[in-house]
């Protein structure tokens, strides 16, 4: 027999599962973790050679008080949302779509096309072109859904594998036929006045920001009041109980992917007909992870994705100015998300699990 | 001919950094850890390679050590977020992407690192050996990182196949209950592979500044670490055929520049998009013929919980 | 077992000792909750050498949690455990290895790719790779041979039978030197005869001096293949007798508490046949052919049971009758409706096919989701609730409400409640609530008492009767040979993927028994 001089009783820290954790606990819980993040990306800053006192006007001084510089976030906000929600749809399905840039660049292709080949009569070039890039982008995702739905194809990969096709065909239109004859830079012409969304008349702001705010409404009312929201809950809680139940699990998860894809697209238009005027090689870089960050913060829930979407985009335009007055490189914005995420992603495991002593 | 010799003495530079990454890739994934954060710890290996470099004034092979171990450092973050806490897998590897892009970009700007050229690592000559026609240049004109690859690649596979450490790593990989239940400890043999698995990527990451470009620029890993993971795909996570997939992006990344270099006009962005279109056929191919799955690990991107009841 | 390991109890000649000789293994005081779930509740147990100790109780009685405890995989909250008179802490499976314990798990921990060498070889880290893969191929079939048992060792475990992956794992925890084994249920899943070689292996293994448990829910296993029962009800132990002290109701009553007595009545009016299933054959998306051949028809006002040990069919019987897996060949036909065999699963739902499954946490209930999404969402997919632009969830809380009172669920404190937090038999009364809230023409219950006390099974039961008694079909699987008898009008056997005999109740239980086991 084994000699095991043990005690009698014995102590080690168990794990559980919590089944339930009141609401404003699990607001409190994450909000700590928020304020967590930032103090450490504070330090981090510091460290860096950024003083408080300089941070605290550059984030909050310099941002809230200056006209230019709140209109600077909502319409750097905007695309945001929308790839927000993008992610967020997709994700409500379980559906990992990772190829949010990819469908960001048909949808600005889409867009492009309408423009450069002067497609339908000025007036309704706008909606032409939005109608394009929704159905580029959307495009872009029919092959990945359908390769899950059908071949049960891990998404993952897929979207993955298709960002880089997409980017690849972008740099072969900006070097090949859509080059700018005007300035032969590898960049696409730049858009007619009536093929960029109109200022709204204050600041720099525009139409992107509305139409931001309407898929924000209709995404609202699609998870959150419509037969399909509920219906989707079903999908995202049990997919196998939702199929039983005769939900049609795939047609749901279709919708949702497609949406998703349709969405990214609308950003891709918004970003090149409402920042940038044109397509470039480099404007949809760090929208897709931005995106998957923000939806994963906001849980999927489309107001909350607003509230995060212009938090990144404060840090956005504030990292801008740290880039320019203090050598900050612009990728401490990405840190600061990538921070924050930690943080509350490990709020979530004290929030779903409970952690005691045993003995 | 001239063309033939430059192009095939020049793929192993380009294939290297594929087949560490693809390498420290499998490791992780075959026990059970969906790593996608790939191109965060290139870009540190990358960076602290450069780092080290600047820094000691030289001993490229001690700044590729460095480099390993600052891409195990952070995965250690990664680690305690998938493992640990149970963070969903997905998040939490692009987490490490951003990370890693903000951390490097930051540290090399402060240390003045960006944009730096230094003498990297030379390659080997073999005397006699190197000038033989055509296999000389190809073969023995090689940096040492080319040799120890192809011997790592041996000496990952005689771990995973023929040893106990590896058949647990596989354990814990295809079915985390039955391993604990065989008095493995799951976690801490998940944390052990993606650890190892970060110290090969970081070594890939530090090839790219020490060897092959000598120089840092933020965000210089420009995607090879997608690739990496792109490739573990297209070889269904066996070792081998990792290697071979390396090898035929090798021979596509060093084609490219030398058409482009003798003239010849080629649809350079289509033949660049081949990668990742054959590697999507080869995921709808494996997913049509069934029974070449079986070498999935079946538990990967599951987080492991004992007791998780009801 | 060639080798004993010394000991210092009394019996050391390996015979049976069972009166005099003190346990070798005790736990004593064991709690175990999960969350406000209380699995065990001070639970005394003790093995000595040479036993073959039954631990006898309903699904859900606390049996495996138990042995989870002594094997390791869960931490007690409270209790000691002493071996061979020593306290002793068991911190993990590893340690109740040193301890030579070992268990068979109801599901099977073996790697599905890995071969019986390579899945024993797990436990056992160490020395040459090459060499202990060679030594443990001998070592294998040394034990093998010892209880009788042959097995391919270098076969990957995927492509043996469930009896042999058992076997695989039986032999794990020889090799790994245990004399404490533990088998969690091991004949549920075996045929009658793969199941008596199990039990003399078993008698083998003690007559070696090892010691065993057998935890199981089968009286009769109990009665005739151990040497004392250890009875476990809700989380406590009832009692420990000897099998020639007791009587099967005596034990019954132990097992199950409270006779709260059911009374079979049978249909008063049996009307048309509502659903017709024909030459009906089918194969798991694994490719595997699972059903072979089934025919019968559920009349309109009855209950048609179907009886079989698990496994032959029965699950994926339900996915085919619901609409979830697609047929290979047949056909079903509803009564009105006519041919539905390739309907989609949501219109046999609109046709009337309401289904209560087995494992109602996967395919009943969303745990994340609340009590009146739950409820609410078969009506929500006919539009009861509101129309596709607007759920009405008014309307929707208010029927909750009234289902919940009408069908006794009781625990639900809110209605925005996560499902998950139900107990099993609240749980099982919502999922009936939401499927009969339609009216339904077919009822297909499976195991509906899995897991569920005396006092809510009897309630389900009742729930299926009103169901027939209104002119519902209804089709009750169960692996419960009891539950079938007691509900059923008529009884189909199902046997190897094909229904291979009916009766008519009040039936032969003999005969049933002899059809359920019966090979081709």
């Amino acid at each position: 027999m084994t000699d095991i001089a043990a005690p009698t009783r014995w102590k080690r820290l168990n794990l559980e599962i919590r089944d339930h954790m009141p609401f404003w606990q699990q607001s409190i819980a994450v909000a700590a973790a928020f304020a967590v993040g930032l103090i450490i990306s504070v330090v981090i800053l510091m460290i860096s050679g950024v003083g408080l006192a300089d941070l605290w006007n550059e984030f909050v001084v310099f941002i809230f008080t200056s006209p230019k510089n709140i209109s600077a976030v909502l319409v750097q906000a905007a695309p945001l949302i929308i790839v927000g929600l993008s992610a967020g749809i997709a994700f409500k399905a379980r559906f990992w779509n990772i190829g949010i840039e990819g469908q960001v660049i048909f949808g600005a292709i889409g867009a492009t096309l309408v423009a450069t080949y002067d497609i339908g009569p000025e007036f309704l070039r706008l909606p032409l072109m939005a109608i394009f890039a929704a159905a580029c982008g959307m495009l872009w995702m029919a092959l990945p859904v359908f390769l899950k739905l059908r071949l049960q194809v891990n998404e993952i990969i897929s979207t993955l594998l298709m960002n880089y096709i997409a980017f690849n065909f972008l740099l072969h239109l900006l070097y090949g036929p859509w080059q700018d004859p005007v300035s032969a830079f590898p960049h696409s012409e730049q858009f007619e006045s009536f093929e960029r969304l109109a200022p709204l008349g204050w600041q720099s702001l525009n139409y992107s920001l509305v139409i931001a705010i309407a898929l924000v409404a209709f995404c609202a009312w699609l998870l959150l009041s419509s037969r399909y929201g509920f219906l989707l809950n079903f999908v995202h809680s049990n997919a196998k109980m939702a199929r039983a139940v005769g939900i049609r699990v795939a047609l749901v998860t279709l919708f949702a992917a497609l949406a998703s894809g349709a969405l990214s697209g609308i950003a891709g238009f918004a970003i090149s007909a409402g920042i940038e005027s044109r397509m470039t090689q480099s404007f949809f870089i760090g929208f897709g992870f931005s995106g998957i960050l923000i939806a994963f913060l906001a849980r999927n829930n489309p107001l909350a994705i607003v509230l995060v979407a212009l938090f990144v985009s404060t840090l956005m335009i504030a990292g801008q100015s740290l880039q320019v007055f203090y050598q900050i490189p612009f990728a401490m914005v990405q840190l600061i998300q990538a921070i924050i995420v930690i943080c509350v992603a490990a709020s979530e495991f004290f929030i779903r699990h409970r952690i005691r002593w045993v003995e | 001919m001239d063309f033939l010799i430059n192009w095939l003495a020049n793929i192993p530079g380009f294939a290297v950094p594929f087949a560490l990454g693809a390498m420290g890739l499998i490791i992780c994934e075959k026990s059970g850890v969906l790593n996608l954060g790939a191109e965060g710890y290139l870009l540190i290996g990358a960076m602290a390679g450069a780092g080290s470099v600047l820094s000691f004034g030289g001993y490229p092979m001690l700044a590729l050590g460095i480099a390993a171990l600052a891409s195990a450092a952070l995965a250690l973050v990664f680690a305690v977020l998938v493992i640990f806490l149970r963070v969903n897998q997905v998040i939490s590897g692009l987490t490490i992407v951003f990370l890693a892009q903000g951390l490097t970009s930051l540290i090399a700007g402060k240390q003045g690192w960006t944009n730096k050229a230094f003498t990297g690592l030379a390659d080997l000559d073999f005397g006699p050996l190197s000038d033989i026609p055509l296999i000389g240049p190809v073969l023995f004109r090689q940096d040492p990182m080319v040799y120890l690859t192809i011997l790592a690649f041996f000496a990952v596979s005689y771990v995973m196949n023929r040893t106990h450490t590896g058949l647990r790593l596989r354990a814990v990989g295809e079915n985390p209950e039955a391993s604990d239940a065989a008095g493995i400890n799951v976690m801490m043999m998940r944390l052990a592979a993606v650890l190892v698995g970060a110290l090969f990527l970081g070594l890939a990451g530090g090839y790219l500044t020490v060897v092959v470009s000598k120089i840092w620029v933020d965000g210089m890993a420009g995607g090879r670490g997608w690739i990496a993971i792109a490739l573990v795909i297209f070889a269904r996570w066996r070792l081998w055929r990792a290697l071979a997939g390396a090898v035929l992006f090798g021979c596509i990344e060093a084609l490219i520049p030398r058409v482009a270099a003798i003239g010849i006009q080629v649809p350079q962005y289509f033949v660049l998009m081949l990668p990742y279109v054959v590697t999507l056929g080869v995921m709808v191919w494996t997913s049509l013929r069934k029974d070449t799955l079986a070498n999935d690990p079946s538990a990967l991107g599951r987080p492991f919980v004992r007791e998780e009841r009801r | 077992m060639t080798e004993i390991p010394d000991r210092n109890d009394a019996s050391a000649d390996g015979g049976p000792d069972l009166n005099g000789s003190d346990p070798v293994l005790t736990m004593s005081g064991i709690t175990k909750s999960f969350g406000d779930f209380l699995a065990l509740d001070n639970v005394d147990f003790d093995l000595k050498k040479g036993e073959v100790h039954a631990l006898l109780g309903e699904n859900g009685a606390g049996k495996s949690s138990l042995m989870n405890v002594v094997a390791g995989l869960y931490a007690a909250d409270h209790g000691t455990i002493h071996v061979s008179g020593q306290p002793v802490s068991i911190k993990g499976p590893s340690d109740a290895q040193d301890l030579r314990i070992g268990m068979v798990h109801q599901h099977y921990k073996l790697v599905m790719p890995f071969s019986a060498v390579e899945n024993i070889l797990l436990s056992h880290p160490g020395g040459s790779y090459e060499q202990s893969l060679n030594q443990m191929r001998e070592d294998i079939a040394q034990k093998a041979e010892l209880i009788g048992f042959d097995v391919d060792t270098d076969k990957p475990v995927a492509s043996l039978s469930i009896a042999e992956q058992q076997r695989v794992e039986i032999l794990k925890v020889l090799v790994a030197g245990a004399n404490f084994i533990i088998l969690d249920e091991p004949t549920a899943v075996l045929t009658d005869e793969e199941g008596q070689r199990l039990l003399n292996a078993i008698r083998k293994l003690a007559d070696n001096g090892n010691s065993v448990v057998l935890v199981t829910h089968n009286l009769s296993e109990a009665l005739n293949h151990s040497d004392r029962i250890t009875v476990m009800r809700g989380g406590r132990v009832v009692d420990t007798v000897l099998p020639k002290d007791v009587t099967p109701p005596e034990l019954t009553r132990m097992i199950v508490g409270e006779t709260i007595s059911e009374t079979p009545e049978l249909s008063k009016v049996a009307g048309v046949p509502q659903l017709k299933v024909r030459e009906l054959q089918a194969s798991r998306t694994d490719g595997l052919a699972v059903i072979k051949n089934v025919n019968f028809d559920v009349r309109r006002g009855e209950i048609y049971g179907i009886a079989g040990v698990g496994g032959n069919g029965q699950g994926e019987l339900v996915e085919v009758l619901t609409g979830l897996l697609p047929v290979t060949s047949g056909n079903l036909y509803l009564h009105e409706k006519g041919d539905i065999t390739h309907s989609r699963a949501d219109e046999r739902r609109s046709f009337g096919i309401a289904c209560i499954p087995s494992d109602r946490q996967t395919y009943a209930l969303a745990g994340g989701l609340s009590v009146s999404d739950n409820f609410a969402i078969s009506g929500v997919l006919n539009g009861s609730y509101g129309s596709w632009s607007r759920i009405d969830r008014r309307k929707m809380q208010s029927a909750t409400d009234a289902a919940v009172k009408k069908f006794d669920v009781q625990g639900v404190r809110s209605r925005t409640q996560r499902a998950a937090l139900l107990s099993g038999g609240n749980a099982q009364k919502l999922v009936i609530a939401r499927e009969f809230s339609g009216q339904p023409g077919v009822v297909i219950a499976h195991s509906p008492n899995r897991g569920l006390d005396v006092r809510a099974s009897a309630a389900v039961h009742n729930h299926l009767k009103s169901a027939r008694d209104r002119g519902a079909a209804v089709i009750l699987l169960s692996e419960d040979l009891d539950e079938i008898m007691l509900l059923s009008d008529r009884i189909g056997v199902m046997n190897s993927g094909a229904i291979v005999a009916e009766f008519d109740a009040p039936a032969d239980r003999h005969a049933i028994g002899k059809a359920m086991v019966g090979h081709d």
